[in-house]
């Protein structure tokens, strides 16, 4: 591979990142949003989240990213294709993220929550000083493994034209006609990606033991 | 000084003059309390003051509705009907007879302070943390102020050496007596014990109860749900029987464990070895 080859893997690699970067801070954050707010168990709003998680979860990222894609003019919007890739990707995720973070919230100890109202905190201070934090950690390993699916899942958003690290590899062999280096770099790129995710997995486990009293 | 920390004291010892503490102001006072889960009554119309001061200790059979009747005080339990004062202001219904709401439940809730049977600390704060959380996010403490009180009541509780651990390192008495510190930094006007030994190994049962025995003498007004028949004895000023959620027997405890009124009472004496 010569040196226009590497700064196109790089280029695809960045794009990559910084598309799923965003796709997964917006998701886990929506999740969170989410899970709160089928907690309240608000009528209607409740059965509609229910109805975007069922679909979010079967539609494939490919069918997805076309839909929003294609289906944003019908509406008059003229809608860039990373934010279409990153609209798709956190949709996606979302849904996924949004089942875990309930679950940890159903998990949490009834008897630490009645400790802290006991002291007189309200249900926000609960929340963001002894729910938060702990869930946090415990959901982390859910939600890593969530994060890992999105970054292998993310070449989905070549469909509508976005240059990804997985991208880019057809774009090099095209030229160089050799396949197999371009893709066996691509391959070490995610490796180091999911590896980092994991390595911070295992620093929260580290820290989850502390939590099992 | 006084002392209540040996069962051959007489009620009359109890109730020295020179008790500092002792006056007749009301610090919790409960009207015409029941409660029922899913159609079972577990509280029937009780009736009981504390005063300032005073230590109550609850006691009864498993089942019997002394735990329900502590977590009613500060609203863990919602009572189905009767009304619950704690220094004057009422729980859980504001004067329009609606229900709280729950920043204002929280501030009444504060008033009081509890300590659960299995400890309930937080895991991912350290001793000292637990302690100064509540003093810092609900009474707006500074974190220098909040850790100097903490520490005075580490202290108390013979925990200051384990001020950094995790509650996951400790033992049970250690985290008991951790609990205990963390209810004090509220500065409560009223403890609330609920069956702080019953989870203990029989060894670290003492460790606990010498802990609330001495604040029981420094003068916090306590109410402690026990099975413990001999602290009991030593530490109350009015023992509080309970029987398939009725009072059935309310006396100092000389009487109560000496010349109880109900053949029910005599026969949970009995079964006891005091």
């Amino acid at each position: 591979m010569n040196a226009s080859a590497w700064h196109m893997l790089l280029e695809g690699a960045w794009t990559t990142v910084w598309i799923s970067g965003i796709s997964i801070a917006m998701g886990v954050t929506a999740g969170l949003i989410l899970a709160l707010i089928r907690l309240a168990r608000i009528p209607v709003v409740d059965q509609l989240l229910v109805l975007y998680i069922s679909l979010a979860r079967a539609t494939p990222l490919v069918t997805l990213a076309l839909f929003i894609f294609l289906s944003a003019p019908t509406f008059g919007i003229n809608l860039d294709r990373n934010v279409a890739g990153i609209l798709a990707l956190t949709l996606n995720t979302t849904a996924f993220n949004a089942e875990i973070w309930r679950s940890a919230f159903r998990n949490f100890s009834r008897e630490q929550r009645e400790a802290a109202m006991a002291a007189g905190m309200t249900p926000w201070i609960i929340f963001r000083r002894i729910m938060l934090p702990q869930m946090m950690i415990t959901s982390l390993p859910g939600l890593i493994n969530e994060m890992s699916f999105l970054i292998k899942g993310s070449p989905a958003i070549a469909v509508i034209g976005i240059v990804d690290l997985t991208r880019v590899t057809n774009r090099i062999s095209a030229v160089t006609y050799e396949p197999l280096p371009p893709i066996l770099v691509a391959c070490a790129l995610y490796m180091a990606a999911i590896g980092s995710l994991v390595w911070l997995q295992r620093i929260a486990e580290r820290r989850a033991n502390r939590l099992a009293v | 000084m006084f002392e209540k920390n040996t069962s051959e004291q007489t009620a009359s010892e109890k109730t020295v003059p020179d008790d500092a503490a002792r006056t007749d102001r009301t610090a919790v006072s409960i009207r015409h309390l029941s409660k029922s889960f899913d159609g079972v009554e577990v509280l029937r119309d009780v009736d009981l003051e504390v005063r300032e001061g005073d230590v109550v200790t609850i006691l009864g059979s498993s089942g019997s509705g002394k735990s329900t009747l502590l977590r009613c005080i500060n609203w863990l339990e919602q009572p189905d009907s009767g009304s619950i004062h704690i220094g004057g202001q009422r729980i859980g219904v504001n004067d329009a007879g609606r229900p709280m709401p729950v920043r204002e439940l929280a501030q009444v809730r504060a008033r009081t302070g509890m300590v659960f049977q299995s400890f309930n600390l937080w895991p991912h704060l350290n001793v000292l943390h637990n302690v100064t959380e509540a003093p810092i996010y609900v009474l707006g403490k500074s974190k220098a102020e909040a850790e100097a009180h903490a520490r005075e009541l580490l202290e108390k509780v013979g925990m200051s050496a384990k001020a950094n651990a995790y509650p996951s390192t400790l033992s049970g008495g250690q985290k008991q007596r951790v609990a205990i510190a963390r209810a004090l930094a509220m500065q409560p006007e009223v403890m609330l014990f609920d069956e702080p030994t019953s989870a203990l190994d029989p060894e670290l049962v003492g460790e606990v109860l010498a802990v609330i025995k001495d604040l029981s003498a420094e003068g916090y007004t306590m109410i402690i749900v026990t099975h413990e028949m001999a602290f009991s004895r030593a530490v109350s000023d009015k023992v509080v029987f309970l029987d398939k959620g009725l009072i059935i027997e309310q006396a100092d405890p000389e009487t109560f464990f000496t010349n109880p009124s109900t053949e029910r009472v005599r026969k949970f004496l009995e079964r006891e070895v005091i």
